[in-house]
């Protein structure tokens, strides 16, 4: 351009350079930290210094020392070996009940976006009804009412609780997609709704839900470990984080912070790990 | 909209709430009476563990526990027409009165969260708009990131750890210090912690949720406008911006309520606080059933109520909406 002349009343449109210096430099320290308690809970069998189920009764309420590096619980048992065996327990839940939630919001979610107007209606009503209603209300009284829980049904009630989100999501894009040629396509030449679903729906609405997949596994650690806390979920000689801040109540009020303090951080760095590689997805979603 | 249009869309919406309640207080009747778990125990304690069969059985059509489920629900749909829903098998009087003896203290907790939480809001969104990109949006950002990660549970834990066992400055549990019922002055110290809590769990979705509308709203031609005639960004955000997003703040804040009083469930708990919530808890984990079905009709009320509070609210601000089908997209929450 010739320098002589400079164009005036115009503002400059802002540089784009900016995300791709955010996108280097954010990711790796949750995702490393993420790595590092995923992989020590899966592989904790090598390294685990005590057995976490066994009841040394004679050091039981004992504060962080060289032999027990996070302390002991009221039970005398080892919280560092716990934290790392319980975390398999956590982790398992939270992966368990999303993969239920997710599975039900694109069944519904689809179902909603392709049926006619009256019973997608009827399908989104149901949803709001599910929707207004706090989900860890309802996850309690289903809870309370199973009675005592084990892994599998803590993660049905944990997972069918939590899917209405993710479904209004699918719902808009497939509503979205239903009308464009390939699907018309496809149905024209007889694929039914399992097929269309998998094969056309699913590739094009996964990146739109991954944020809220991953922000769902948060809400159902969170909420595992929330339930078992109240003595809702898993019984306290079934470890996982949970079951171990239920105990921590007791040892409380005797001021024995290592047994609410450090199995709590390790649950709260999860969730922000995790929160903060969703924030991350949906950035890089956005960007797309 | 017409006279009649209005009589005739307010009965539309009586239905549909009846209707919705008629079908919740089956589904949690059958849901209860179908699920494993002895109601007599509840009513009996220890002692029902003992009962010889026979005893059983008289103790059991006593309490009307022999009939068909049907039969069951049907009696007490009719006693419940008349305003009479039972005794509650733990506490041995009638249900109302238990549930009204905890109802204002769940209603302070809620209340003063709800109150915080709205301000404070408000408040810290349009600090966050003013500083957009700045230091200060960013940590507040951030903070709310971190806070909404941290289990409401947990967060109770180490406020009650740090205030009560260590500093020892606030108590740890319960309304009221025994015998100091009506000490204004205590109760507030008790309400303090759970009220933290409450007020924390909930803040930063909503100020988020503010930021991102205020934003949105700046972004709006009418701004650029106000700007070019020279208005004062303060006087744009205020009085211009700000008028359009509060309309939609007001029914988030109906909608919210079952939410925020929900979520006082969990603190409740944590801090042994005498409310609803315990008494919830309690009633589902007991089969306390006559005290279930209340509490969840009144629960399901106060959440279809607050539903078409929301909807009246964004009908009578914005005329736009009335006319229109009725709000759908409102909100999005995963696990409250």
């Amino acid at each position: 351009m010739d320098k002589r002349f400079t164009i005036v009343g115009i503002r400059p449109a802002p540089l784009p350079a900016e995300p791709p210096k955010s996108r280097l430099r954010l990711p790796p320290l949750p995702a490393v930290v993420l790595a590092i308690i995923v992989l020590g809970c899966l592989c904790c069998d090598f390294f685990l210094p005590k057995d976490p189920a066994y009841l040394d009764l004679y050091h039981a309420n004992t504060a962080p020392n060289a032999e027990f590096w996070f302390g002991t619980d009221t039970m005398g048992r080892d919280i560092f070996s716990m934290i790392w065996h319980g975390g398999r327990l956590s982790l398992l839940i939270g992966f368990l009940s999303t993969f239920i939630s997710t599975a039900i919001a694109v069944l519904f979610g689809t179902a909603g976006g392709i049926a006619p107007g009256w019973l997608d209606k009827l399908l989104t009503r149901v949803a709001e009804v599910f929707l207004s209603v706090p989900s860890l209300l309802l996850v309690i009284f289903l809870q309370a009412i199973l009675g005592h829980a084990g892994v599998l049904s803590l993660s049905i009630a944990i997972g069918v609780t939590g899917w209405m989100g993710i479904a209004k999501v699918v719902r808009t894009e497939v509503r979205r997609l239903r009308e464009s040629e390939f699907i018309l396509a496809a149905r024209c030449m007889g694929g039914g709704f399992f097929h269309n679903l998998w094969v056309h729906f699913l590739p094009n609405i996964f990146p739109s839900i991954l944020f809220m997949v991953v922000m769902n596994i948060r809400g159902a650690i969170a909420a595992e470990s929330t339930l078992s806390f109240l003595g809702l979920g898993l019984p306290l000689e079934i470890i996982s984080w949970g079951s171990m801040l239920s105990l921590a109540e007791r040892g409380l009020l005797s001021g024995a912070w290592w047994m609410v303090l450090i199995p709590g951080a390790f649950l709260v760095i999860t969730l922000l790990c995790i929160t903060e590689l969703g924030e991350q997805l949906r950035q890089t979603a956005d960007r797309q | 909209m017409t006279h009649r249009n209005f009589w005739l869309s307010c009965g539309q919406k009586l239905l549909v709430f009846l209707l919705s309640i008629f079908v919740l207080s089956a589904a949690v009747f059958y849901a209860a009476r179908l699920s494993p778990g002895d109601p007599l125990v509840s009513y009996y304690g220890g002692r029902a563990e003992k009962m010889t069969p026979e005893e059983r059985s008289r103790a059991e059509e006593r309490l009307g526990l022999h009939d068909a489920v049907h039969v069951q629900y049907l009696r007490w749909l009719r006693d419940a027409a008349h305003g009479e829903f039972g005794v509650s098998y733990k506490y041995k009087t009638d249900v109302l009165k238990v549930i009204w003896g905890r109802f204002p203290n769940t209603l302070i907790l809620g209340g003063a969260s709800f109150a915080l939480i709205f301000t404070l809001a408000l408040g810290l969104g349009i600090l966050c708009v003013w500083y957009e990109g700045r230091w200060l949006d960013r940590l507040i950002c951030r903070a709310g990131t971190v806070v909404s990660c941290v289990p409401e549970f947990w967060l109770s834990l180490v406020l009650i750890l740090v205030f009560s066992v260590w500093l020892r400055w606030l108590p740890s549990s319960g309304a009221y210090t025994v015998g100091r019922e009506y000490d204004l002055s205590d109760r507030i110290l008790h309400l303090l912690l759970p009220v933290t809590v409450a007020t924390a769990g909930h803040l930063w979705y909503y100020a988020y949720m503010v930021r991102s509308r205020l934003l949105d709203e700046l972004c709006a031609g009418y701004v650029l406008f106000a700007e070019a005639k020279g208005l004062a960004k303060r006087t744009v955000l205020f009085r211009h911006c700000l008028r359009n997003v509060l309309p939609s703040y007001l029914s988030m804040m109906a909608v919210s309520v079952p939410h925020i009083l929900g979520g006082t469930y969990i603190i409740e708990a944590v801090f042994s606080y005498p409310g609803l919530g315990t008494l919830a808890y309690e009633s589902a984990r007991w089969k306390d059933y006559n005290l279930l079905m209340v509490l969840c009709l009144f629960t399901g009320i106060a959440v279809i109520f607050c539903g078409m509070l929301a909807q009246i609210l964004n009908e009578r601000i914005d005329p736009r909406i009335r006319e229109a089908l009725p709000p759908q997209e409102r909100k999005e929450n995963g696990h409250g």
